[in-house]
């Protein structure tokens, strides 16, 4: 099948190294201590913290650092077919770990020994990346709930088709059986937090590929933290808040790009 | 869960007895309704509905399906609830089953009629594409995404707006076919046909706090009160299904009151609830 037309155009019009449109939305669940929408082209999910709070297992808590949880659930009608499963099955107990190791990795928990945080991610509209999805509403719920965190997680996936590194993938370019490489970094720290890949891809191309994820990571991370005016919508006027982030100007060279729609691999730095 | 001290309560409870709420509401008085349809847009058709701080979407699928031979000349539908943790750490993992049995059970209820199909309140019969051998299967799937009481009528009123947002293809069954064949039916991608709500009745439960009953309970109420009747009635008047939940037992001439005053309330809820969905069509055509 071809992924990538002669013309330069992916199946849903966009170019290889374009991501989809961001919408992201914070407060919108008033019983949580901290929630999110994070929406990218036709797949949202919403996350809910709840925590700093006391340990509901006992045998659990720790006294050194707080317990993080996360479960990830999908609603019943996200996908194009509707399906009924039961919680818990394979998959969603996978990427519950994924997230919650991630989030994890950049929350201070030595800050709040004896206590727990959950975060659960509701999944309403899946159109692939529901893992990369998950992880940004996260972030973007743990910053509302006001947890002091390391850095701002985002992640972003991004796989080989048809010869091409491709951004982004959609339902259909994820369900192709190429590789997707879905990578989180910590973009101030300037560290990977998260890789996964499944089928094979030579080392080289793998470069390119996992180049191209980091550099749509920053872009989020860009747009959730930069906030071009209008972009991010405050329910009960908190404001996001950001940790002392500025973004240097070879990224935000980059970024702009991006957010024109192009990603460069080579960006020219603007010096 | 609602941790509250003796002297909230008490406040709740006060309040309720003098007609003045701890948000500013009267007894019958509901919180303000938003309502968006068309937010799943892979589904037929879906809904929103926010009520205070409780927020529940409602989608509704529809498969092709053969009818059940007790009722050849009806469709199916289902009616299925998830409460989603993000509403409430305690629905984590298989915490909110037993409130989602509830909730789906309580639905069924209140919105499909008998066993026979007959006294529901989407019209079933609609449905059939040929009889005895196609049929469409809705789907109904709810989902709590915030929990601030009230779920079964915020529930009820995104199902009324999902339904009638939704749009079931229309179907072109070729004509020759032998008698004991499947027949082959083309599934239209342009023609939708709408779905008549005007007969989905609207939820409207009544919660006992001490002497006094209340609409619209939040979650701090809920967790006072002695009792709750759901009654669903349609435009007609007409009372659709009942359920009462709560173990404090109520006198009959209670219920009876409670009855007519739900009447009156949900001729309001109706009211609001209609022109709410006609904007938020509205809102959806010109998006």
């Amino acid at each position: 099948m071809e992924f990538v037309s002669p013309e330069g155009l992916r199946l849903d019009g966009r170019r290889p190294t374009e991501m989809r449109q961001l919408r992201a939305e914070i407060g919108n669940v008033a019983k949580a201590d901290g929630s999110a929408v994070f929406e990218m082209g036709n797949t949202k999910v919403i996350a809910a913290v709840y925590g700093p709070r006391e340990v509901q297992n006992k045998s659990q808590q720790m006294s050194d650092q707080a317990l993080v949880r996360c479960e990830y659930s999908m609603a019943n009608f996200s996908t194009g077919d509707r399906m009924r499963k039961p919680k818990g099955d394979r998959r969603s107990t996978e990427i519950s770990l994924v997230i919650r190791q991630t989030m994890e990795a950049c929350i201070l928990t030595h800050l709040m020994p004896r206590s727990q945080i959950d975060i659960f991610v509701q999944v309403l509209q899946a159109d692939g990346g529901t893992r990369s999805a998950c992880i940004n509403a996260a972030t973007l719920a743990l910053q509302d709930a006001g947890i002091p965190m390391r850095d701002i997680v985002t992640s972003c996936s991004a796989g080989y088709l048809n010869s091409t590194p491709l951004l982004d993938l959609n339902y259909v370019e994820d369900s192709a059986g190429g590789p997707d490489v879905t990578v989180g970094i910590l973009p101030t720290l300037d560290k990977v937090t998260l890789l996964q890949m499944d089928a094979k891809l030579p080392t080289n191309t793998f470069e390119d590929v996992m180049q191209l994820a980091i550099e749509g990571c920053i872009a989020r991370e860009y747009q959730a933290v930069g906030m071009p005016p209008g972009f991010m919508i405050d329910s009960h006027g908190k404001g996001i808040r950001s940790y002392n982030y500025v973004p240097d100007r070879y990224k935000v060279a980059k970024m702009q790009g991006l957010l024109n729609g192009n990603v460069y691999s080579n960006p020219t730095l603007v010096s | 869960m609602v941790g509250l001290s003796e002297g909230e309560q008490e406040f709740i409870k006060g309040g309720i007895a003098q007609d003045l709420r701890s948000d500013g509401r009267k007894r019958y008085t509901y919180r303000p309704i938003y309502v968006e349809t068309g937010v799943i847009p892979q589904a037929n058709g879906s809904a929103r509905v926010r009520m205070g701080s409780t927020d529940v979407i409602a989608s509704v699928k529809a498969e092709l399906g053969r009818p059940s031979a007790m009722q050849p000349d009806k469709g199916k539908v289902a009616i299925f609830v998830d409460c989603s943790p993000t509403a409430e750490p305690t629905f984590e993992g298989r915490g909110g089953e037993e409130l989602s049995a509830e909730l789906s059970s309580a639905l069924q209820h209140c919105l499909l009629g008998g066993k026979s199909g007959a006294g529901a309140g989407i019209d079933l019969s609609s449905l059939v594409v040929v009889e005895g051998k196609v049929c469409w299967d809705l789907y109904i799937d709810g989902l709590v995404i915030s929990s601030d009481g009230n779920l079964l009528d915020a529930l009820g009123a995104a199902i009324k707006a999902a339904l009638s947002n939704t749009g079931i293809p229309s179907v072109h069954v070729a004509a020759e076919a032998a008698s004991d064949e499947q027949p082959e039916v083309d599934i239209s991608d342009e023609e939708f046909l709408q779905f008549d709500t005007s007969g989905v009745p609207v939820i409207t439960t009544l919660t006992k706090v001490g002497k006094h009953y209340i609409v619209d309970a939040t979650l701090e109420e809920e967790s006072q009160m002695s009792s709750a009747v759901s009654i669903s009635i349609n435009r007609q008047g007409h009372i659709c299904g009942m359920i009462k939940r709560g173990g404090v037992g109520l006198d009959p001439s209670v219920i009876l009151d409670m009855i007519s005053v739900a009447n009156f309330v949900s001729r309001q809820l109706m009211d609001k609830l209609d022109s709410e969905i006609a904007a938020a069509d509205a809102d959806e055509d010109e998006s």
